[in-house]
């Protein structure tokens, strides 16, 4: 027989069960509508790092694309991983990534989403600007200042002006000439 | 008058219209430029401060405002620059006339180190706030306001021109030991096709602060 003091550890025991199975629950719905929980490890990773995701979103034998577009990574693919019912996918973190925080996302072919949020901390590349020198020359100009030369657009202006007198003056004696023969 | 020499008069009025069209459209010096420097104002035996001119301790960053040279009457408010895609530095919106920019990305003028001001030669309606900046001479005062209250003046070390080809980055934007400062607008030769062909540079130290 049962002691009662086993009776109400079992009972106990149960309601934890139910109580952390509860939580579990809970867990995804913290996402709204059908956005689910997105692993990402590191969470905080250097430019250059290679970063894994994964996934039960997506469920059993489901299937899905990453986008890690946030921080110019682009679409990764995502692959079954050892576990059934967890997709895992890559990326790598582009080198001239700033620090912050990149929203990473998976979109599975079940309508789901899940969304993991990514910290980019400054990497081995030293994030000082003032090294960062310009180079080439500036285009600090367009040619609005510039004009033509107005003495010597007079100076042209002046020998058509003047080739059209002699030209008339030709056409003249010509006629002239026409005339007196 | 023979007919022959009527033809040969005729061809010479031809050819005097077409000495004149090309007079009007682009003959030599048929266009005028913004000043350029002389020979005389580049550096003699590579960049090297200015004999006999002063050179003042550096100052404590701060940002500047406002650039004032009085011999070519600039007086224009300063905005912050960074770098274009393609590594150049970026030039401040050409919509205003009135306006310099400082690279931000480096110390500012006053500072230790290569402080680089930029600004417009011109826009598409006429002359810009550094129209003037390749007839400055060596010694020429320039004058920059901080954001602290102070005033940064410097002294000009020489004026070069570079084609945009070869341009000399290290010349230019290299760090110095001292408070340097290099003004750079659009220069050079102008084409309708390609536009300024090159940059005009000047290159200033530290000699004083107010």
């Amino acid at each position: 027989m049962r002691s009662p003091a086993r009776l109400v550890t079992g009972t106990v025991g149960a309601a934890f069960t139910v109580i952390a199975f509860g939580l579990t629950a809970a867990a995804p719905s913290a996402y709204a509508g059908d956005f689910g929980r997105l692993e990402i490890t590191p969470a905080t990773a250097p430019p250059g790092a290679t970063v894994t995701v994964n996934t039960t979103a997506c469920g059993p034998k489901g299937s899905g694309i990453g986008d890690a577009n946030e921080l110019d990574a682009g679409d990764f693919e995502m692959r079954a991983g050892t576990h059934k019912e967890v997709l895992v996918g890559q990326f790598t973190v582009p080198h001239d990534t700033r620090p912050g925080d990149y929203e990473i996302v998976v979109s599975c072919d079940n309508g789901k989403d899940a969304v993991g949020d990514l910290k980019v901390i400054g990497g081995g590349k030293p994030d000082k600007p003032i090294h960062d020198r310009p180079s080439g020359h500036v285009r600090t100009g367009v040619g609005g200042s510039v004009e033509p030369n107005s003495t010597q657009v007079a100076l042209g202006v002046g020998v058509i002006g003047l080739a059209a007198v002699g030209g008339l003056w030709l056409l003249r004696r010509r006629s002239e000439s026409a005339e007196g023969s | 008058m023979s007919p022959s020499a009527q033809k040969a008069k005729g061809w010479l009025v031809g050819i005097a219209v077409l000495c004149g069209i090309w007079l009007v459209q682009n003959g030599p010096g048929g266009q005028i430029v913004p000043p350029q420097p002389s020979s005389a104002q580049a550096f003699a035996a590579g960049p090297q401060l200015q004999p006999g001119s002063p050179v003042a301790e550096p100052m404590d960053r701060s940002e500047p405002v406002r650039i004032r040279i009085p011999v070519i009457e600039v007086d224009a408010p300063m905005t912050r620059l960074g770098l274009a895609a393609d590594g150049s530095l970026d030039v401040p919106p050409d919509e205003n006339r009135n306006l310099a920019g400082w690279y931000g990305g480096g110390v500012p003028p006053g500072a230790r180190g290569t402080a680089i001001v930029a600004g417009h030669v011109d826009n598409a309606d006429g002359p810009a706030v550094f129209y003037a900046l390749g007839s400055l001479t060596k010694g020429t005062t320039v004058e920059v306001d901080r954001r602290d209250g102070s005033t940064a003046v410097f002294s000009i070390d020489a004026i070069e021109v570079y084609d945009n080809d070869d341009f000399p980055d290290q010349r230019v934007y290299g760090d110095a030991p001292h408070a340097a400062l290099r003004l750079i607008t659009c220069g050079g030769g102008f084409s309708k096709e390609t536009g300024y062909q090159g940059n005009v540079v000047a290159y200033a130290h530290l000699t004083g602060v107010r």
